[in-house]
């Protein structure tokens, strides 16, 4: 799925697509570090861009969020080219950078004044959506403290309260919850599914496969600036070819409800031991029940059922022969 | 137009809210004037420590000082040089026996003067010489007037009544040289708050110029570009920043100093003007400083060294009219030297917008050079900021 030299990922257009990337390419010197990456999101769409250090998350954004210009390809937003020249579309767009772009000196209403202002908002419609805002990230009751004096996990939440205030068509995270203690990540995890069930457009990057399976409909797995594979996370994990692993534990006639499992469609193999059997399955969530039954009725009594399924870090190492985090 | 100005109040937030500037901002310029001018002394007439035996040469070397504004501290001799030596006072004159006799007997008078090394030690020696020369001419018209055979009484009431009838032309002091000219009619602090609005605005713009660096550094510019806001903007938010920040600090020292030392700045809003034009040109060196290095902490360094420099050179430590011929020459180099003979002039001689047309063109000529070059190195270190 990653693009080469002949440029062929253009993807058929989808009417109502809220951002189209076809091919782009960047360059810093020598360094491609973007090289003919093709992605677009629907309304409602959490997209991931998984991938290490180094891959070209960043670079793809600021090219996505108009502040790179692009050495090859095109990016439209609601059927607008984005660029660095092309101004007025960013007001569509709220991008969460990875660095906390946020004034220290100043407190969070302040900050969130401030950037509204520079989306266009004033005077009481910026007064009630900053209060809103500052409801939604949580920081009402610290909104008049100098930000230097917020914990790291309230500062991510101010960078991303910014992001929101101008209910940006395109949100775009840049690895939001890097350095946040667990309980914050949750709560900033929780505002993006959130955002997302009221019909914003995520595009998310991070290095952290949880997220990308919990939040995103679509993923595109990233390295050295090239997408590698694309998908839903099910389609992805399919196409490493590895299978679902279930296992029985428990006791009665455990080589008989071995042969009983292997005669099932969905099954692709069972191995026993003393205790157990080791299947390899396709879909296990949808098998599981057949397999119960099946081994039940060989005559297996079951202390334990264990689903196992491969994730995208198996893809991810399958891909790329190297590991997601370093 | 708005998304600029909400960049320039965000940046004078920012400089306010920085609380290691208060001091520098707000309270050292003002302990500076009172510094300066403690230094200058009390009134405009200089501070004289007199000596001398009781005779009619020290009285009426007292009366001519006391009547000119200087402040006459009479003491003995070693005390005269002592106040002189610490800076108490401007200038010692030391009466002795035989000058008295000479001026009691209408003979030729020399008097010794140790002058001190004040600013105004100088300005200082040339009022007491005119005061002994204005004794000495009268001492000669008496004795012109007995000699033509009036009675020395009726001699004196004439000199009286044609000391009266002249007052106004002796009120231009004659034989004094350009600098006392220069400083009189001065207030104690009116030259140190002129020199120290100039020092500040331009210290303070060019090390206010790290927040521009910091911005770069943090991602809001990043983000600020990220918002629907052209780079035309945001150097414009950017300038006008830097000039709102300067002219904060301007308008601050020259109110402060007008309400606490009653410094008087001759046509407040003619020098308010310069402060503005000299403004400019700060903001202008703010942003090339801000754009062209990336170490916030080099930056702030650089920009005391070179206010401070520049300041000290531009006549914003010393008064210029003492500096030596050459040196002024090259302390024309700096916009100091220039914002100063401009506020010198509506400050000291009451000076027009016309008069002082010839500084405001100079000084607009290095904001125009320093903002063009600013905005250019601005523009491009926002790139670098991506
Ligand atoms: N301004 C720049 N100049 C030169 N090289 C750059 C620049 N920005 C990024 N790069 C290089 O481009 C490559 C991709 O960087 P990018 O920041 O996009 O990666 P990333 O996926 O966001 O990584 P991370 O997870 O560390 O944030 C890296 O090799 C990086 O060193
Ligand atoms: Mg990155």
């Amino acid at each position: 799925m990653s693009s080469d030299s002949s440029g062929t990922t253009a993807a058929p257009a989808h009417q109502g697509d809220v951002l189209v990337v076809t091919d782009v390419v960047r360059r810093f010197g020598d360094l491609v570090a973007v090289d003919g990456v093709s992605f677009r999101i629907a309304p409602g769409e959490t997209y991931g861009l998984l991938g290490p250090n180094g891959a070209g998350k960043t670079t793809t954004i600021s090219m996505v969020a108009g502040l790179l210009p692009a050495d090859a390809g095109t990016i439209t937003l609601l059927g607008r080219a984005v660029g660095p020249r092309h101004t007025d579309v960013k007001r569509h767009v709220g991008l969460v950078p990875q660095d906390l772009a946020i004034y220290p000196e100043l407190s969070a209403r302040e900050n969130l004044v401030f950037f509204g202002r520079l989306q266009g908002m004033w005077g009481r419609a910026l007064t009630a959506r900053v209060d809103e805002v500052l409801e939604i990230v949580g920081l009402a009751d610290r909104a008049k403290d100098a930000t230097k004096e917020y914990s790291g996990g309230m500062k991510r939440r101010l960078n991303i309260g910014i992001g929101l205030l101008h209910q940006p068509t395109l949100l775009i995270l840049d690895e939001p919850t890097v350095g946040v203690d667990p309980q914050s990540r949750n709560a900033i995890l929780e505002s993006v599914e959130a955002l997302s069930h009221e019909g914003m457009a995520v595009l998310y990057t991070t290095h952290y496969m949880e997220e990308a399976e919990r939040l995103c409909d679509r993923i595109a797995i990233i390295d050295s600036g090239r997408v590698q594979a694309e998908g839903t996370r099910d389609e992805l994990i399919r196409l490493t070819g590895e299978l679902d692993r279930i296992r029985l534990t428990g006791g009665g006639d455990v080589p008989e409800a071995a042969a009983a499992v292997r005669a099932l469609d969905a099954v692709a193999s069972a191995d026993a031991d003393r205790h157990s059997v080791l299947l390899a399955v396709r879909d296990a969530p949808t098998a599981v029940a057949g397999v119960v039954t099946a081994a039940t009725a060989a005559g297996m009594t079951l202390d334990d059922v264990e689903i196992t399924r491969p994730n995208l870090e198996s893809v991810f190492l399958q891909l790329t022969g190297k590991a997601l985090r370093d | 137009m708005r998304t600029a100005l909400a960049i320039t109040s965000v940046e004078l937030k920012r400089f306010l809210a920085d609380r290691s500037n208060i001091f520098f901002v707000f309270v050292f310029p003002l302990l500076l004037v009172l510094f300066i001018g403690a230094q200058f002394g009390g009134g405009g007439g200089g501070r004289v420590a007199l000596s001398g035996p009781d005779s009619s040469l020290t009285a009426d070397l007292a009366a001519q000082l006391a009547d000119d504004d200087a402040q006459v501290t009479t003491v003995t001799a070693d005390d005269a040089r002592e106040l002189v030596a610490r800076g108490r006072a401007d200038v010692s004159v030391v009466v002795t026996d035989e000058a008295a006799a000479a001026y009691d007997a209408g003979d030729d008078v020399a008097v010794p003067l140790v002058v001190g090394n004040g600013a105004q030690s100088q300005a200082t020696a040339q009022r007491v010489q005119s005061a002994l020369d204005a004794l000495a001419l009268e001492r000669g018209q008496l004795a012109a007037l007995t000699d033509a055979g009036l009675s020395a009484e009726s001699a004196r009431q004439a000199l009286a009544a044609a000391d009266t009838a002249l007052r106004p032309a002796r009120m231009e002091i004659t034989n004094v040289s350009e600098i006392a000219q220069e400083f009189a009619g001065l207030g104690q602090f009116d030259y140190g708050a002129a020199s120290q609005v100039l020092l500040f605005v331009f210290l303070i713009s060019l090390a206010g110029s790290t927040t521009l660096i910091q911005s770069r550094r943090l991602g809001v510019t990043r983000r600020t570009l990220a918002a629907p806001v052209t780079t035309r903007q945001a150097v414009a938010g950017q300038a006008l920043g830097r000039l709102a920040i300067a002219t904060t600090q301007g308008v601050y020292i020259m109110a402060a100093s007008t309400l606490l030392f009653g410094v008087d700045w001759g046509n407040l809003a003619l020098a308010f003007l310069v402060v503005v034009v000299f403004g400019l040109v700060a903001a202008g060196a703010a942003m090339v400083l801000g754009s062209v290095i990336d170490n916030d902490a080099a930056a702030g360094g650089v920009g005391v060294g070179v206010g401070l420099v520049a300041g000290a050179l531009g006549g914003a430590m010393y008064p210029i009219e003492l500096f030596p011929d050459s040196l002024r020459t090259v302390a024309h180099l700096t916009p100091h030297a220039w914002a100063g003979q401009a506020l010198a002039e509506v400050q000291r001689h009451g000076a027009g917008l016309v008069e002082i047309l010839p500084e405001l063109g100079v000084l607009l000529g290095y904001a125009a050079v320093l903002l063009l070059v600013g905005a250019w190195v601005l523009r491009r270190s926002l790139a670098r900021a991506i």
